[in-house]
């Protein structure tokens, strides 16, 4: 029994002195993780609302949306959705103009297969989308060309697109 | 001393992943490209050789019965480190690594190390065998991921050598890794025997 309590006391003394440790560097680090990833947000937001350069998150009808503005005057919103794709959910941030059409549109996380869906972040794929709205089809084969070997991960961004749109009419309309 | 055996034998002797085929599993996830596997092997190099220094240094305090839990306290608190501080200054890569960063906790090279090696020997000999292991590794899965990057997306860190649309695409998916642990451990044996 002593020896129990003894060799319990020995293995709370490495716990603390590792606990110790980390919080150490846990407050060293928090401070730059922090102003990196509202930054990164912030930067993502800029590249899908090019028209704005402030920006204020809202919440209206049950959803959460960004607004892009030039000196108080809105010029767009970015809304985040996370389609379900081929492994894993997707999750994007896409911009809508004052017309309803795309402005940008920005993959924040994926998990799709290297070299097949991963291409999804590309810039040659995602700038088909740029000045879509809810009139076109946004459709693979109809006018937006799929990745190569990756039809589910495109259609998961093609849905995506649609919702931020769709969102976007909601948000508009019961304004 | 064998100060330079005991860094020597893990460069290509004992290589990690080559010869004791130990810690695949980061092996094969993260060397889809050569930047992913060289920033891996720093963290790893980090924990390896911070781990066996503090079980060197801590051999003769610690009982026999719990040294196991006490290797896995060190461990796990060097992997959180490094994980806070890659996430803090190297934004892009924990991106990457993701959750193979905080799964270097169970990599076996490193709980490997503490109880082989470190455990029973100096200060001195367990960093440099920390060292040598650490090259090892780095050896090892910088080459299968400059191999699988050039064969499976023709680039070589990031740098486009050849149309992405004639690689081979199944060398950065999973079989890949295989295919070429399997091509370098034949490569390795057959210089080997040259060399006897």
């Amino acid at each position: 029994m002593k020896r129990i309590i003894g060799l319990g006391f020995i293995l709370m003394v490495f716990c603390v002195i590792s606990a110790a440790a980390l919080s150490l560097v846990y407050l060293l680090t928090k401070p730059t993780i922090d102003l990196y990833s509202k930054r990164t947000f912030e930067n993502s937001l800029r590249e899908v609302i090019p028209t704005a350069d402030s920006f204020r998150e809202i919440n209206r009808v049950g959803m959460v949306f960004y607004q892009g503005m030039v000196s108080g005057t809105v010029t767009g919103a970015a809304f985040s959705l996370a389609p379900q794709g081929y492994s894993g959910k997707i999750e994007m941030l896409i911009g809508v103009d004052l017309n309803g059409k795309v402005s940008g549109i920005k993959i924040l996380n994926q998990r799709e297969t290297p070299g097949l869906g991963a291409n999804v972040i590309k810039s040659n794929f995602l700038k088909q989308f740029i000045q879509k709205s809810l009139l076109d089809p946004i459709e693979p084969k109809k006018d937006i060309d799929a990745i190569t070997g990756a039809t589910i991960t495109t259609r998961a961004v093609c849905r995506g697109v649609k919702s931020a749109l769709d969102n976007y009419q909601m948000v508009r309309d019961k304004k | 001393m064998n100060f330079w055996k005991d860094f020597n034998q893990g460069l290509i002797k004992e290589n990690p992943v080559l010869r004791l085929m130990i810690g695949l599993c980061p092996v094969l996830a993260v060397s889809n490209n050569a930047t992913n596997a060289l920033a891996m092997s720093v963290a790893v190099a980090f924990v390896l050789i911070g781990s066996n220094f503090v079980v060197a240094l801590i051999r003769k305090i610690v009982p026999d019965e719990i040294r196991i839990p006490i290797f896995i306290i060190i461990i796990s608190t060097f992997v959180t480190i490094s994980d806070y501080v890659m996430q803090a200054y190297f934004q892009d890569l924990h991106h990457a690594l993701g959750v193979f960063v905080p799964l270097i906790v169970v990599n076996c090279i490193i709980l490997g190390r503490a109880e082989a090696f470190a455990y029973k020997n100096p200060v001195l000999n367990s960093v440099l065998d920390g060292v040598g292991m650490s090259i090892g590794f780095a050896l090892a899965l910088g080459s299968i991921g400059m191999i699988r990057e050039l064969l499976g997306a023709g680039s070589v860190f990031g740098f486009q050598i050849f149309n992405p649309a004639v690689a081979a695409t199944i060398m950065i998916l999973p079989p890949g890794a295989f295919i070429t642990i399997g091509f370098l451990m034949a490569a390795l044996n057959k210089w080997e025997n040259k060399v006897q």
